[in-house]
């Protein structure tokens, strides 16, 4: 199903704008005021471009283009710092899909984000504690993982229908 | 591949009711202590007796990052009055009650205990 990435300028290119799209959706939403005064609770839309890439140009090709985002994310917002929660948060999910993808279909992308928003949340939750050294931040844990639950459903949607309508546009 | 997503909804519709079970149950229990723990940095910097401060307690907390928070306490709650941090989430969170306050990049915790170690508050 996954069409074998192509080696070179193009495979390049694509990521890149990719990451350049992910990226802006990213920046975009960190100048939302946060809509639950909880640490770590956002929409994360800019997943919506990683979960497309796992399903329509593969993990490996997702990793990179996730890897990129954060890291430039974390140097254009200014802090560093969210480097580690994105990081591992980012990671925690990327395992989920690598994982999910083996076991559903590219039809029910919209059950898998879900089920990686939770593996992101524990992610950051884990960067936190390691950061505050103290395991009170596990508090937070059934609030993330309500909001990541919804929030993932609608990221799942969005790159449902995104993977559905650019199947007509050949990648390659 | 019916059975797998059939099998995946039910997964994240029984975490969802977990969650929100946790949730009703943290908010109902609100924190059962008194005293409130302040950590910086990983660090206890503060204990503070809340239902032993009379009138209004603030004190500023300055992490490593150069930023800081002001804290204060009155009737027996304890919240963050005032942060320099950029997403000023620890401000909006209110009293610290079943959940902790944290100031995420100032590294600030605080938490409600039982007993603590009876320490009125010590300048850390």
């Amino acid at each position: 199903m996954t069409p074998k990435p192509v080696k070179g300028t193009r495979r390049l290119t694509r990521l890149a704008l990719l990451t350049a799209i992910a990226l802006t959706i990213f920046m975009a939403e960190a100048q939302l005021p946060p809509p639950i005064p909880v640490p770590g609770v956002k929409l994360g839309l800019a997943n919506i471009v990683t979960l497309y890439t796992v399903f329509a140009l593969g993990p490996g090709d997702a990793l990179l283009m996730l890897t990129a985002r954060v890291f430039l994310g974390a140097v254009f917002a200014g802090q560093m710092m969210t480097l580690l929660y994105s990081g591992l948060g980012g990671l925690f999910a990327w395992c989920a899909m690598v994982g999910l993808r083996k076991v559903f279909p590219p039809k029910k992308l919209w059950l898998c984000s879900p089920i990686a928003a939770v593996f992101h949340n524990l992610g950051q939750l884990l960067a936190a504690a390691a950061v505050l050294r103290s395991w009170a931040v596990m508090a937070y844990l059934p609030y993330l993982l309500l909001a990541g639950l919804a929030a993932g459903l609608l990221t799942g949607l969005a790159a449902q229908f995104l993977l559905e309508r650019l199947k007509q546009i050949p990648m390659q | 591949m019916k059975a797998h997503a059939k099998i995946g909804l039910l997964a994240l519709l029984a975490l969802a009711l977990m969650a929100l079970a946790a949730v009703l149950l943290l908010r109902s229990q609100g924190g059962s202590g008194t005293v409130a723990r302040i950590s910086l940095d990983g660090k206890v910097v503060a204990e503070l007796d809340l239902s032993a401060v009379e009138g209004r307690w603030e004190t500023t907390f300055t992490g490593r990052s150069g930023l800081s928070n002001l804290v204060a306490a009155e009737n027996g709650k304890i919240w963050v009055e005032e942060a320099d941090c950029p997403d000023q989430i620890c401000v909006k969170q209110g009293p610290a009650g079943a959940a902790p306050v944290i100031c995420l990049p100032n590294k600030l915790i605080i938490e409600i205990v039982e007993g603590g170690d009876g320490l009125d508050a010590q300048a850390g």
